[in-house]
């Protein structure tokens, strides 16, 4: 028969857990609210790149750019791995890092060496366990990811693949599908797929005569970059967004494990608790039997 | 009625600014534009600088840019900027600050680390650009 006194702190500690629990969830509910604006924010930037790509594009038709450039040889590729700083957001990270570790797998198999760009300490930490140096490591960007951050991670590869010394780039982060479900996706990031480019060309409003200032190629050239670096601020946003989520819904199956815990636990302790009474009445009911006789 | 543009200047961000305006200038990497409604259609790449919208009663609104690129298409200016920011939200002290903190910070920095070198002086360039708008837009 359990004591009594451990069955009640052991309710205790299931409640005070369960209050830290209760509280992460409503605070991650709140985190997914300010990131799913911040996405829908950047819409509007995101949608005239399009359309200012489109227009470039339709005018430097053919135009050859380094980073729409495939490469003839495939010798290194870099990795960029979005995790979060924080733990206790169910397999938001490991999904990553198994997706990373698997790339990292595959290529190795090819004779292609890998590099890795790891964001937020999760990654960082998983990597130099692993015994893997990454070629960066971004910490404390996770939650509030800037436009800044982006360009800094892009700046890495971008210079990289235009010089040849780097053939492909991948970036892994969990994708935001709603607030119940974050999916970790691989997207290629360099080369620019040529099938981007020409579908925004097709989207462009062919009766504008545009002029261009320096000259189309010009524009371009400049515009590839920026729009490589929106790309990266996408993931990280996306990220920041999934991890709320993925959060939100490992504490509440934490909250609700712990109110089940409650309840059963509740129940073994009046169990015992009128085990004991029952006990008590039956030796006094014993004592006054032997007094009687 | 006179004939106005749709001026609109959005970050990676956010919607800076978005208005009716009656002329914009910026500044184009081959010099400063000045854009009027029934202008032809125009892509250019934009340097750092700083944006004037003017509105019919010649009040005059400045932005600080760090670099970007401008649509001109049927009265309607598209600036898409890297950062953008009205001179009457930029906090001088704020931005001083944050120059004197990247300056350290780069003077601690090894040669070798070229891209963090080269992100430091756009840091700075970007800190200049919006001490001086804030004191010229006031």
């Amino acid at each position: 028969m359990p004591n009594l006194r451990d069955i009640k702190n052991r309710i205790g500690s299931v409640e005070s857990t369960r209050q830290i629990t209760r509280t992460m969830e409503m605070v991650a509910t709140a985190k997914i609210k300010r990131a799913q604006e911040k996405i829908e924010s950047a819409r509007p930037y995101a949608l005239s790149m399009m359309e200012v790509l489109g227009n470039v594009a339709r005018y430097a038709k053919g135009a050859e750019h380094p980073l729409l450039e495939e490469h003839p040889h495939r010798l290194r590729v870099v990795v960029i791995a979005v995790t979060s700083d924080r733990g206790l957001a169910g397999a938001f990270n490991s999904n990553i890092l198994r997706m990373t570790e698997n790339v990292i797998r595959d290529e190795t198999a090819e004779g292609v060496k890998v590099d890795v760009i790891a964001v937020g300490k999760k990654a960082a930490g998983y990597f130099k366990y692993r015994g893997i140096e990454p070629i960066a490591t971004y910490r404390d960007i996770s939650d509030k990811p800037t436009f800044v951050d982006a360009k800094s991670i892009a700046a890495h590869v971008i210079e990289a693949y235009a010089q040849e010394e780097i053939d492909a780039v991948y970036v892994v982060f969990n994708r935001f599908r709603s607030v119940a479900e974050q999916r970790p996706e691989i997207h290629q990031l360099l080369p620019i797929e040529r099938r981007v480019v020409e579908e925004a060309a097709e989207g462009s409003d062919v009766r504008a005569e545009y002029t261009f200032e320096p000259d189309a190629k010009s524009v371009l050239r400049r515009l590839l970059p920026t729009y490589v670096e929106t790309l990266v601020f996408r993931a990280l946003m996306e990220s920041a967004a999934s991890e709320h989520g993925a959060r939100r819904t490992a504490m509440k199956s934490a909250t609700d494990n712990a109110s089940d815990m409650i309840v059963t636990l509740s129940r073994s302790y009046n169990r015992a608790r009128q085990a004991a009474i029952t006990n008590e009445i039956a030796e006094i009911v014993g004592g006054a039997a032997a007094l009687e006789e | 009625m006179e004939r106005t543009l749709l001026c609109e200047i959005v970050t990676p961000e956010r919607i800076v600014y978005t208005n009716e305006v009656r002329m914009v200038v910026a500044p184009t990497i081959d010099g400063e534009i000045g854009i009027l409604p029934l202008h032809a259609p125009l892509v250019s790449a934009l340097d750092p600088g700083e944006i004037r919208v003017m509105h019919g009663d010649d009040k005059v609104e400045w932005f600080a840019i760090a670099g970007g690129y401008i649509q001109v298409h049927e009265d309607k200016v598209i600036i898409l900027a890297d950062q953008a920011e009205a001179a009457s939200q930029i906090d001088v002290e704020r931005a001083k600050q944050a120059l004197e903190h990247t300056k350290r910070l780069m003077a601690e920095l090894p040669h070798e680390a070229e891209s963090e070198i080269d992100q430091c002086e756009a840091d700075l360039k970007w800190c200049e650009m919006q001490i001086k708008v804030a004191e010229k837009g006031h």
